[in-house]
């Protein structure tokens, strides 16, 4: 090859030149050309835009081109930045609308991405390009990824819907063969096989990993595809996880959504736990979420205590597929996905417990109950104690009594804890504390007695600790 | 008080031998027969909480080893430990270790034991029989049915009955008296409607009240109202209003202030879902325990007990929904 000729990218250099080598669209081809040969033949059409939508990589803008070329069209192309307001769509699309082509039958103006400008902030944009639509002298072509946002609703009835397929892996792998071909790569079948899968259907991604092989190497081989292709997975990042599972089309899409995820399964559980209500409304819409996602996190438990791992397929199942298609009822709420609280708060729930939990293990061998049963039945009472006395020496009495540390009086008694602990700190200074008798001692016990059992409590101690942590 | 400190009153005024004991009398003299003998098969102790099973194994062994009992007694309790492996070395350990001076054999009390699978009891028979020369076992259940036959024939059987109320009232005045507690008559004897017959509750409810000032039947009520967090009612009434995310928030609140556990919080869904305060037609009740039961087989199960308890309120919303309860 050429040494220049190596410059220009592949998915240029490989753009279909003629309707014909669009891959796989006929339905699409079909529709364009019949509204298109309307336009060049002067009857201008019912609907005068088009909305081309289907996933990123399939050729949507590759068919206006060729289109255009084919039917002697000038073709101006906006970016989703050209067209942000709507004082920058006046100036553009409501300009070119009302021009007469220099040359060829005229202009076909081309919006990409037009669901990006759907925002908030370019509501007035959408506004101005509705009242473009129906006036216009040019055909107006717009390509979307997701046609369904709401956003959108007030343009689909106004444009002709066209959709395209997603490609399969074996049609891009046609694709990447022909131009293995032309550039005369050694390319083993099984590496444009692994290009393709992890394309995942978008054809201009899989000619950017070929030609990246290829460009290094000289040739294409399933173990480099591998090392170069790893981690190239593609994965999404948490909201448009999220997105693609509560907008699914398809069980698979939702499926594939959840595998594909850069997070592992209990971060995106935490988060979708977190997200349905903020998707979802209807009561039965909610249960219905909800169980999907206790049922995968049942499955989950399963597959991690018993080390079924095959489970986990249905873990995705459930929070994919079946958040997805638990919505029967209401519509889709638009508010912003919110960071999971429980992460948020995990430290301070950490914190809580392990006061909880030393209580537990001071109480339960002075108490001689289980640690739960002080969790459920003595906490409380003593958190009674500590927050309503009448009398604060009394649970400042009972921090000397049980040892209790500053944490631990804080958990009990709140915003009384300052007290509380000032009190104790006094009470011990004034009085002399006599040792904290043991169950079982008996506490006029003589002196020398007393020595032995100390030393006795010590062991005893080292007993109870290896109990909790034996 | 000589003291500068205080203990609870549950510890307090434990009875610490036998003769302490002044109710389940047949039970205390069989148990002083086998102080007077030196010697006693494997116990099993069965009955409801609070009616004394625990201390009365305790009494046993001071009476038998004297004020330092403690050391001669390995103390475990089946729902804290982590599993039948960890039991089966701590008891190997201890039976190696030092020997009371004049009886023959150590204690291993083993408390809640109808908590254990039937596996681990199979496995803790087998304990029973290796170490049967140096070691009685006591074994405490609340249910003794759920203790494997094997091990119910080895053992003496003494089923603990619930505490009579005179037991109860008796007790309570004894300890108002001895700790200068001023009370109303009547609110004692409404702490033992409260505690059904267990006297550690009765004995907690009691000291709660008198730290609030003097005991009446309005201090009782309140306390018992605050010893269980308000929010766990709150939490039902929302969900049954068909507010999920108001029910959730408070969820989230008992789970981070309170730092209640999954399952902590399920039991008090639990026994709040059969309280008057609940408006709901009657078998709603049952189908809304039906589901609790499932989602604490869950949560057993260790799964995650943020996204179980939401399921349970995300459902009890809906059929508050449907059937137009106002909770």
């Amino acid at each position: 090859m050429i040494k220049h000729h190596k410059k220009i990218p592949w998915i240029i250099k490989y753009r279909p030149r003629t309707v014909e080598e669009v891959v796989n669209q006929e339905e699409a081809k079909r529709l364009l050309t019949t509204w298109l040969s309307a336009w060049a033949s002067g009857k201008k059409p019912a609907k005068r835009a088009a909305l081309l939508y289907g996933p990123p990589g399939v050729g949507k803008t590759s068919l206006v081109e060729a289109l255009a070329r084919e039917y002697n069209f000038e073709l101006l192309e906006l970016n989703a930045s050209d067209y942000r307001s709507a004082y920058a769509i006046r100036r553009t699309v409501g300009v070119a609308a009302f021009k007469k082509a220099l040359f060829g039958k005229g202009i076909i103006i081309l919006l990409d991405e037009i669901d990006g400008v759907a925002t908030r902030e370019d509501a007035g944009g959408l506004q101005e390009l509705l009242k473009i639509i129906p006036e216009t002298n040019n055909p107006i072509i717009m390509t979307a990824n997701d046609p369904w946002k709401d956003q959108l609703r007030p343009l689909r009835d106004k444009v002709l819907l066209v959709q395209f397929k997603q490609l399969s892996t074996t049609q891009i792998i046609g694709v990447l063969q022909r131009i293995c071909e032309k550039e005369r790569l050694e390319c083993e079948r099984e590496a444009l096989r692994l290009i393709a899968q992890l394309s995942q259907g978008d054809l201009r991604a899989a000619i950017n990993d070929l030609e990246a092989i290829a460009e290094g190497y000289g040739k294409v081989t399933l173990a480099l595809a591998r090392a170069i292709l790893r981690g190239r997975e593609k994965k999404s990042d948490i909201w448009r996880t999220l997105n693609q599972v509560f907008y699914a089309k398809a069980a698979w899409m939702a499926k594939r959504a959840v595998t594909n995820s850069e997070e592992d399964y209990e971060t995106l559980m935490a988060w979708i736990n977190d997200n349905i209500p903020r998707k979802y409304e209807e009561p039965g819409d909610l249960h219905r979420a909800y169980d999907a996602l206790s049922r995968a996190s049942l499955f989950l438990s399963r597959a991690k205590f018993k080390g079924y791992w095959s489970l986990l397929s249905y873990v995705f199942d459930l929070i994919g597929p079946g958040i997805t298609y638990a919505r029967k009822e209401g519509s889709i709420l638009k508010l912003r996905y919110s960071y999971p609280e429980r992460i948020k708060l995990m430290a301070s729930l950490r914190e809580v417990r392990q006061i909880r939990e030393s209580l537990a293990q001071k109480l339960a061998s002075r108490l001689l109950v289980s640690k739960s049963t002080v969790k459920n039945d003595i906490l409380p009472i003593l958190q009674t104690i500590f927050r309503y006395s009448k009398d604060l020496t009394y649970p400042a009495r009972l921090v000397l009594g049980y040892e209790l540390t500053k944490e631990e009086v804080k958990y009990l008694a709140g915003n009384k804890a300052e007290e509380i602990i000032e009190l104790a700190e006094k009470i011990k200074r004034t009085r002399r504390i006599p040792r904290e008798p043991e169950r079982g001692e008996a506490r006029e016990a003589p002196r020398e007695q007393k020595r032995a059992s100390k030393k006795k409590k010590q062991e005893r101690k080292g007993k109870t600790l290896d109990m909790f942590f034996g | 008080m000589s003291t500068a400190f205080d203990i609870l009153w549950v510890e307090k005024y434990r009875p610490r031998s036998l003769d302490e004991i002044v109710n389940q009398e047949e039970i205390v003299n069989r148990l002083k027969t086998f102080v007077k003998n030196k010697n006693m098969p494997h116990l099993l102790f069965a009955g409801p909480a609070g009616t004394g099973k625990t201390t009365a194994a305790h009494a046993l062994a001071h009476d038998l080893y004297g004020e330092y009992y403690r050391q001669y007694m390995l103390e475990l309790n089946a729902s804290d430990e982590r599993g039948i492996g960890v039991i089966r070395e701590k008891v190997k350990e201890f039976a190696r270790s030092r020997t009371p001076p004049d009886i023959p054999f150590k204690i291993i009390l083993l408390d809640e034991a109808d908590n254990m699978t039937a596996d681990a009891q199979q496995a803790l028979r087998r304990l029973m029989e290796l170490y049967s020369v140096s070691t009685r076992f006591i074994l405490i259940a609340n249910y003794p049915s759920k203790i494997i036959d094997p091990i119910q024939s080895r053992c003496a059987f003494f089923r603990f009955q619930p505490l009579k109320k005179d037991d109860i009232v008796g007790r309570l005045k004894y300890i108002a008296d001895n700790e200068g507690v001023e009370y109303d008559p009547e609110a004692l004897e409404t702490i033992y409607e409260i505690s059904e017959g267990d006297m550690r509750k009765a004995i907690n409810v009691l000291q709660a009240a008198a730290a609030l000032g003097k005991v009446t039947v309005e201090t009782v009520f309140k306390v018992v109202g605050m010893a269980k967090p308000k929010e766990v009612r709150q939490m039902i009434k929302t969900a049954l209003n068909g507010d999920f995310t108001g029910a959730r928030a408070l969820l989230r609140k008992l789970m981070i202030e309170y730092g209640l556990s999954g399952e902590d919080i399920v039991k008090q869904i639990h026994r709040e879902i059969f309280s008057n305060e609940i408006d709901v037609p009657e078998d709603l009740r049952i189908l809304i325990a039906d589901y609790i039961g499932e989602i604490h087989f869950r949560l057993v199960e260790g799964s995650d007990d943020d996204i179980q308890l939401s399921a349970l309120l995300a459902w009890m919303s809906l059929v508050g929904r449907k059937l137009g309860v106002s909770g």
